[in-house]
């Protein structure tokens, strides 16, 4: 886009470039060298052989697809008539909706925590699970109405007058057209129920249940000062997640940068 | 990067239209998520004003009603003052220096710079990563051993080595450190994103005026990025609101609150020490304040949709 002409312009750039990104690369260095810090590899072996990683990872892996689930249905059944079919008072729903687009969790704690007890859910899975879902939800839903908007009119006209009831035409009709924001969708609630902190913190008290989010505190716990270990517990935790990145770089990008323009 | 999003959002919508077809009726279909959504969120809100006029630990039986003195409570506590101060420093923080950052490895990315993708995904691999998980290597990489003070002596800055996380002066500046290597990332795809789709003949006619790659990334540029300036203003803003997980696992909020968020504010009242009407009243100032946002980011989506 820009024509930089000069050579000594250009290794200027380039070497700008460099310094600016050294230092996003640093903690990632830190976190290397802390957890190979003292006994190398051994590091890892006394935190694999504490047994729990296996169960956090299930764990993450269960509230995940759970939340993304319910997020999934919800928008796009939701999106889907907002923007296409009839609904008496439809932008005072939206409204309503939208006004919860920007609740930060910690509002919820006191008295979800209030209720769960009584419901008998607290230290369940389905306590991050449920609040979690409502948060992502009119995001998507958001999301997924804009881009059904653009969704031309003749085409809910045409299946309609093929005879196609409405399941059919949302199934056959809607849901495929609307694939490349549903990914988005995907990804950035799995992004967001995956690293999710606070809710796990307060809702999930039993080891047998804790997500990976909180194995560095685990940690914490389990080996009081040694860094090394947190560290190499900190590790194996963002190993995937950096990995799932390199391997889908554009729908992390695309899923982050749907999430952020909204 | 979200271009087909974007190219979608930009045909003219036609949700005002009447649709002539009848029996279309969407209640069933939009009424699920709309009471998931809204009987938890507004029945947590509701409850939250509820406990808001208590004085009550959230288990016993006995809870004394105390009207609005929690609120009265709030204006002379110079804590949730400084929380207030400090995620409104935050923000202004946070938001120009990521903004300088990304628009900035934006441009360089698009004047030919080699090795791109290495580069983009060295940058944006912190947006992806939990802060949960990054909090003990930044207790480390802060801490008086740690990378940064290793670095500052390598370069000669020995003097000024310290542990940054325990001085009440460098800890918030820190916090904000860690905020903007997080999403720096994320800003810069978006600024990319957003430059890619400049005219062409724009930057054409700006060449033909003789105008330097300086002038025109300032008067052509720039201003092209508007919009994604003005979404990502709101963003941060939000995201202030929300900050827990940084400064809880990295500061705990201290030393002597000096890394105090609203959010970690509440947390250490309502759970910690089992003040929970106290914890819900700030709970339903922070409510205001993010619904203040909502109200402009809906505002801005909606005049977005007309254009």
């Amino acid at each position: 886009m820009f024509e930089i002409r000069t050579v000594r312009a250009r290794v200027f750039l380039q070497v700008l470039l460099a310094l600016l990104t050294i230092p996003f690369v640093l903690p990632l260095i830190q976190m290397v060298q802390g957890a190979f810090a003292g006994l190398g590899w051994y590091n890892f072996v006394v935190v694999w052989q504490t047994g729990v990683i296996p169960t956090f990872f299930a764990n993450s892996i269960i509230l995940s697809v759970a939340v993304i689930a319910l997020v999934y249905i919800g928008s796009m059944t939701a999106a889907f008539a907002f923007a296409k079919l009839r609904i008496r008072g439809k932008e005072i729903y939206f409204w309503l909706m939208l006004v919860a687009l920007t609740l930060p969790e910690v509002i919820l704690l006191s008295p979800l925590f209030v209720t769960f007890t009584k419901l008998q859910l607290y230290n369940t899975l389905a306590a991050v699970i449920l609040p979690l879902a409502a948060l992502q939800m009119p995001f998507a839903i958001l999301l997924a109405r804009n881009y059904y908007d653009g969704i031309p009119f003749e085409l809910v006209d045409a299946a309609r007058i093929d005879g196609a009831n409405l399941p059919r035409l949302f199934w056959y009709v809607m849901l495929p057209l609307t694939k490349p924001i549903a990914s988005a969708i995907v990804v950035l609630t799995l992004i967001n129920a995956w690293n999710s902190y606070l809710l796990p913190l307060v809702f999930l008290q039993d080891r047998a249940n804790q997500v990976v989010t909180l194995l560095p505190q685990f940690f914490v716990g389990e080996f009081s000062n040694d860094q090394t270990k947190i560290l190499a517990a900190a590790l194996m935790a963002a190993v995937p997640t950096i990995l799932a990145y390199i391997l889908m770089q554009k729908n992390f990008e695309r899923g982050l940068s749907a999430g952020a323009l909204k | 990067m979200s271009s087909t999003v974007r190219r979608r959002r930009a045909e003219p919508a036609p949700t005002t239209k009447r649709h002539p077809v009848r029996g279309l009726n969407g209640l069933p279909w939009m009424l699920p998520a709309f009471v998931f959504v809204v009987g938890l969120i507004y029945y947590s809100v509701g409850y939250t004003v509820y406990i808001s006029g208590l004085d009550w630990d959230g288990l016993s039986v006995k809870a004394k009603a105390v009207g609005l003195g929690n609120y009265t409570k709030m204006l002379g506590d110079p804590v949730f003052w400084a929380s207030l101060e400090h995620t409104a420093v935050f923000w202004v923080v946070t938001f120009a220096v990521q903004t300088l950052l990304g628009f900035c490895l934006a441009a360089i990315m698009h004047s030919g710079a080699k090795l791109p993708t290495l580069h983009k995904v060295l940058i944006f691999i912190p947006t992806v990563l939990a802060p949960a998980t990054m909090a003990p290597v930044f207790r480390l990489f802060f801490d008086h051993d740690g990378m940064l003070n290793q670095i500052l002596t390598a370069i000669g800055l020995g003097g000024i080595t310290q542990s940054w996380l325990a001085n009440e002066t460098t800890a918030l500046p820190a916090v904000m450190l860690i905020t903007i290597w997080q999403w720096t990332g994320l800003w810069f795809i978006l600024y990319y994103a957003a430059m890619s789709q400049i005219e062409p003949e724009l930057l054409e006619a700006a060449r033909l005026d003789r105008a330097g790659n300086l002038r025109t990334l300032w008067y052509v540029v720039w201003p092209s990025c508007r919009g994604t300036t003005v979404s990502l203003a709101m963003l941060s803003f939000i995201g202030a609101l929300k900050t827990f997980d940084v400064p809880y696992l990295v500061t705990t909020g201290g030393p002597y609150h000096s890394t105090e968020f609203l959010g970690t504010y509440i947390y250490r009242i309502g759970i910690r020490q089992a003040h929970i009407g106290y914890a819900a009243a700030i709970s339903i100032v922070l409510l205001v304040l993010a619904v203040v946002g909502a109200i402009v980011i809906g505002r801005a989506n909606r005049t977005q949709r007309e254009n």
